[in-house]
């Protein structure tokens, strides 16, 4: 890389003193530093706090305790709750959320007017801010004016109003429906785009070859779909998994934990509880997780582009 | 063109089943499909619709049950208490009192406003700082090789992928730590280092894309690495930019978690403090609803905006709209 001469400015100047074969690691140093400090540095030693025994409120008298809190995630029946209750999440709310953006995307690929116009439309649930879209499922499912609560009425399906939001049973899958509601948007989205994306001329070779619209739907379209699907199929996971805000306003995860997922947990168990430690080895649970999930996420990313 | 047959000319092949075939079938097809469209368009903008219903209620039709579908008597008391108790809580009520001439009180305790102009504050920053720092990152990545890169992109992409939930407490003990507690600057930084790392990502899409010839030509013409960047790729790239702000504006418009434990209640961005309002006593749900409505104006502008490289972001750039 040639420089012109005719640099003159203190910071071309200081750019000039670093050695030729680092004065490429310059641009990056400012993501990094900030990266490195408010991300990285935080899952350090929240690594480091899931070995001791520690308390929000007085972070001065720390106790190392080995593995401890990681025995207490193993002994912990209200922690095994809320892992199952993950495990709910992330299996139902991802499956519906899939199998309704799927069939939105198709939809709005196929049989939908003004596609720009009708897709800003349905994204509309995944961009309101999460605050806004949790609370006003909160009041659809409250259960003194709560619209679902009559709707079930008068559908036969219950006799009286009931409190979804504060019973041990049922309050795990309100925000569940919510968070639906806000990701099958997201994965409509990319199926249109996906689809959008597919070249004619694939549907009209087949076509020439006598391929049944359902064949070529089956032979073209999935094949074709297989890595941004899978990148969607991904994004579903990880946002259900590190969802917050759906269950912290709907539910507060109550009552009791019925209805609280792994980041709930840890937000409970740090600033209600102050057990510092045990938050921290939650977080580690949490990361693992999302550790795998990402490394998939990279190799399906890395598929899409090595394609084209 | 997948299942559809109806523009299909009649030398192509069709699909062999009944569902196709028969007049039965294809009513019951055609049927189901307007049945699942119209039941999942109900699940997806019903929301809304209530959203905005409820925010045209008054106080007294809201305690109504069962509820009313359509407003007896719309009425604007919802927006018009949030403004009055934004402007009572920001304290500046008695000059709108002198200036237009009404009396303002208002029983219930929400910033709106307030909240907005914190939330703006802190969203624009974090967008400048996002995308300034990582459009430089993101042309060095696409363009160079050398080591460590494909480490340090895997390191920014696991980054976004952790959820902030995981690290709230650390952070919270680093912002103690910096003097950063509570203040506007901290939760700026915090949410570039948040978005800087989509930015990178959306923007190393881009610029791998660009055509090589031209910044050849540059490289021709003297132009150092920073002028190729400067005069060559930021102008070409004006709406990959654009948008990456505004998607880095957008995450900090929206997120709770470290709003809600790293700032108090005088420099809530607008999720917490509707966060509080809808978890105080006594919620009236036609305040939140107008409330609601008010913060996510800015959200639907944007929306339209950036629909166009929606997916792109979302996915990295990995899926091309």
């Amino acid at each position: 890389m040639s420089y012109a001469d005719t640099a003159q400015s203190s910071l071309d100047r200081a750019i000039q003193r670093v050695p030729e074969r680092y004065r490429v690691y310059l641009p990056i140093i400012p993501v990094m530093t900030l990266v490195g400090l408010f991300i990285l540095y935080p899952i350090a030693q929240a690594i480091y706090s899931s070995f001791f025994e520690k308390n929000l409120l007085r972070p001065g008298d720390a106790e190392f305790v080995g593995l401890a809190n990681y025995q207490e995630i193993v002994s912990n029946p209200d922690i095994h709750e809320v892992i199952v209750n993950t495990i709910i999440w992330v299996v139902v709310g991802s499956g519906a959320a899939i199998l309704i953006g799927f069939v939105v995307g198709w939809m709005l690929y196929e049989k939908i007017p003004y596609v720009s116009v009708a897709s800003a439309i349905v994204l509309i649930p995944w961009v309101l801010p999460r605050v806004v879209g949790a609370s006003i499922w909160q009041f659809m499912f409250s259960g003194s004016q709560g619209i679902i609560n009559e709707l079930l009425l008068q559908l036969g399906f219950i006799n009286e109003y009931v409190v979804m939001l504060g019973s041990t049973e049922l309050s795990l899958y309100p925000p569940i429906v919510g968070m639906i509601w806000r990701l099958a948007p997201l994965f409509a989205l990319l199926t249109l785009t996906s689809l959008q994306g597919v070249p004619d001329k694939l549907y009209e070779a087949a076509r020439m070859d006598g391929a049944t619209p359902y064949e070529q739907f089956r032979y073209i379209t999935l094949p074709m779909l297989k890595y941004p699907l899978a990148i969607g199929f991904l994004l579903m996971l990880i946002y259900n998994i590190r969802n917050f805000s759906m269950v912290w306003v709907m539910t507060n995860g109550g009552p009791g934990v019925s209805s609280s997922t792994l980041p709930v947990m840890i937000y409970r168990t740090a600033f209600v509880d102050f057990q510092v430690g045990l938050a921290s080895a939650l977080s580690m649970l949490l990361f693992v997780v999302l550790l795998i999930f990402s490394y998939y996420y990279i190799k399906v990313y890395n598929r899409i582009r090595g394609d084209t | 063109m997948a299942t559809d047959t109806s523009e299909t000319p009649a030398e192509f092949r069709r699909n062999e089943s009944w569902l196709f075939d028969s007049r039965v079938g294809n009513l019951l097809r055609q049927g189901g499909l307007v049945i699942t469209g119209l039941l999942i368009g109900i699940f997806l903008l019903f929301p809304l619709y209530w959203m905005i219903v409820t925010a045209l209620k008054t106080t007294a039709e809201i305690q109504q049950i069962p509820p009313t579908v359509f407003p007896v008597d719309p009425s604007i008391t919802g927006f018009v208490t949030v403004i009055e108790s934004s402007l009572q809580t920001a304290g500046i009520d008695t000059f709108f009192e002198n200036l237009l001439g009404v009396e303002i009180s208002s029983a219930i305790d929400i910033n709106v406003l307030g909240n907005i102009y914190n939330s703006l504050f802190v969203a624009v920053g974090a967008g400048i700082i996002a995308v300034l720092f990582g459009s430089v990152a993101a042309y060095i990545l696409s363009q160079r090789d050398f080591w460590g890169k494909n480490g340090i992109m895997a390191v920014l992409l696991a980054s976004l992928m952790f959820p902030g939930t995981a690290i709230m407490v650390p952070e919270w003990e680093l912002f103690s730590t910096l003097g950063l507690y509570n203040s506007k600057l901290g939760i700026i930084l915090l949410y570039g280092a948040m978005t800087a790392p989509f930015v990178v990502w959306l923007m190393k899409g881009f610029f791998d894309d660009f055509p090589t010839s031209i910044i050849d030509a540059a490289k021709i013409d003297q132009c150092t690495p920073f002028e190729t960047f400067r005069y060559v790729l930021v102008p070409m790239a004006r709406n990959s930019l654009i948008a990456s702000f505004i998607f880095a504006f957008l995450l900090a418009w929206n997120e709770l978690v470290f709003a809600l434990t790293l700032l108090n209640q005088e420099n809530f961005t607008v999720p917490p403090g509707l966060l509080t309002f809808v978890q105080g006593f006594n919620t009236q749900w036609n305040v939140v609803a107008a409330a609601s409505i008010i913060i996510s104006i800015p959200v639907l502008i944007g929306l339209a905006y950036i629909q166009r490289y929606f997916v792109q972001g979302l996915t990295g750039g990995a899926v091309k709209g």
